[in-house]
């Protein structure tokens, strides 16, 4: 017998009216749990609001220099919430990140490039940021759209591209590729990219959804929430806690 | 379909029909947790070499279908002669104690990774263990040793234009449906896991099972891997249940219907 069995059968001995008793019982605990998940969530506000003013010392500077390259992995049902894409990478500019990948399963992101990074041109605030940040980069922030064709069918034409290039029909020996030959088939076939040294996941489910895979070894991943309730503090938060990392590489 | 054999009743605010088929587990933490204690690396390895057959029982006993344990990456043989030295004996142990108490539990035994570069005592082992739990049909559980994500697509593209060599598969007929086919993993009725657990708190797949996890909830554990207990592996679990997972775009609730 459980934990609840037991606590409704004290419960039901001390109320004998029975159902009344109990449901109102479970009522209270709902409405306590409830509480104090609010009370959480006003925690994680109130902190997102301390990051996001300065006023917390340590989110004060941001030593940047561990994320060479940033992925942004994001459901795509919310990757058609164009403005809100937007917004995130007018904070990562002013955080300071010059190189961005954004990654949703159905290319909705890449269907959106064109329009994504006219806005961006145009966008006034970006263009301050992304010119004004020492040192001096003329070429601002570099975006990388992909999705899920650019991940395992890449691998797959890659593969299918060591064939033909190394085992065709004169060469009777017998295959055997290693991972330098399948990074230069892909360099070959234009799906070249570096590894990202952090991902940012925006969406119900905590998985990847399938960025490219050969590119993810070492990847830090972080769940962020849905995009819709995404806070600069929460960002600002989250690569902070990279930069903390130590990786071992499995020495 | 493979028929689930419950044999115990699942802890309470678990679901049968959402449990997931195949979890992964990457064990991590075993030297910062010796570490913390002042133990040497071997008394952290041993630790979490009992907390890996705790995790192969429990699994048996709720109905799991396959349980992946990422015991020893190919970019571990960059560590000190002596741990890897101790890490292979350990493996030895581990494995026969497995087919020995394993076979009467039902539990399939198959180790995945370039075993060509393990030491000849643990091939045979292996070999032994994965030949007398052949017949089991409950459990699979996949050790994972010598193994990467990388190493495995890489076997792959090797097998594959081995059959495109010898006539048994097209040029144009390479894609990812056929590589999944090659992967490791094939081996296991569900290839892909539903849920990858990492012990110590690091969020980070390294190098394991890229392709296979796709789609995979990931559940990242605060706990070095010998401090790993029955609760926390349930709280993964609910964590994994109470989710709501889109496949390819789909949108697929836990609740709703299962794969």
């Amino acid at each position: 017998m459980g934990l609840g069995d037991e606590v409704q059968k004290a419960f039901c001995s001390m109320f004998p009216s029975g159902n009344c008793g109990v449901h109102l019982f479970w009522r209270i605990m709902h409405l306590i749990l409830s509480i104090w998940y609010f009370f959480l969530w006003l925690v994680d506000m109130f902190e997102s609001f301390l990051i996001s003013s300065g006023l917390l010392k340590r989110y004060k500077t941001l030593d940047i220099s561990k994320v060479q390259y940033l992925a942004i992995v994001i459901d795509s049902e919310e990757a058609l919430q164009t403005l809100k894409v937007l917004n995130l990478l007018v904070w990562l500019a002013a955080i300071g990140l010059k190189n961005v990948c954004l990654y949703d399963n159905e290319g909705v992101l890449k269907r959106s490039e064109q329009a994504i990074t006219e806005i961006l041109k145009s966008e006034k605030r970006f263009k301050e940021i992304t010119t004004s940040n020492p040192p001096l980069d003329e070429k601002g922030m570099s975006l990388e759209f992909i999705s899920f064709s650019d991940g395992k069918e890449a691998v797959a034409r890659a593969a299918n591209f060591l064939f033909k290039k190394h085992y065709s029909s004169e060469n009777k020996e017998k295959p055997n590729f290693t991972e330098s030959d399948m990074a230069g088939a892909l360099r070959e076939i234009g799906y070249e990219r570096p590894d990202p040294d952090l991902m940012l996941v925006y969406g119900p489910a905590r998985c990847h959804l399938g960025f490219p895979a050969w590119r993810i070894r070492f990847t830090e991943i972080m769940h962020m929430g849905t995009l819709k309730s995404m806070k600069f503090g929460f960002l600002v938060k989250a690569i902070r806690s990279f930069t903390m990392v130590h990786q071992n590489y499995g020495t | 379909m493979a028929q689930v054999q419950i044999r115990e009743e699942l802890p309470e605010g678990l679901k049968q029909e959402l449990m997931p088929k195949h979890i992964a587990v990457i064990l991590d933490g075993n030297r910062r947790w010796a570490k913390e204690r002042g133990l040497s690396v071997q008394s952290g390895h041993r630790a979490g070499s009992r907390v890996m057959k705790a995790l192969a029982c429990l699994s048996s006993r709720w109905g799991i279908e396959v349980l992946s344990l990422f015991a020893f990456s190919t970019e571990n043989w960059r560590r000190s002669k002596e741990e890897v030295d101790f890490l292979m004996s350990l493996f030895e142990e581990v494995i026969q104690t497995y087919e020995d108490e394993f076979t009467g539990s039902n539990i399939r035994i198959s180790v995945i990774g370039d075993k060509s570069k393990l030491p000849e005592s643990l091939q045979k082992m292996i070999a032994s263990a994965e030949e007398s739990t052949r017949g089991n049909t409950g459990l699979h559980l996949l050790i994972a040793i010598n193994y990467s994500g990388r190493y495995d697509i890489m076997q792959a593209s090797t097998s594959i234009a081995r059959k495109v060599k010898d006539g048994v598969v097209k040029v144009e007929d390479i894609n990812e449906t056929l590589f999944e086919k090659e992967l490791e993993t094939n081996c296991v009725e569900f290839p892909n896991p539903d849920l990858l657990i990492r012990t110590s708190g690091e969020q980070r797949i390294s190098n394991f099972y890229l392709w296979q996890l796709a789609y995979t909830e990931v559940f990242f554990a605060k706990k070095n891997l010998p401090d790993l207990e029955e609760e926390d592996f349930i709280e993964a679990l609910t964590s994994f249940q109470k989710r709501e997972r889109r496949f390819g775009g789909n949108k697929y609730t836990i609740n709703q219907s299962i794969i």
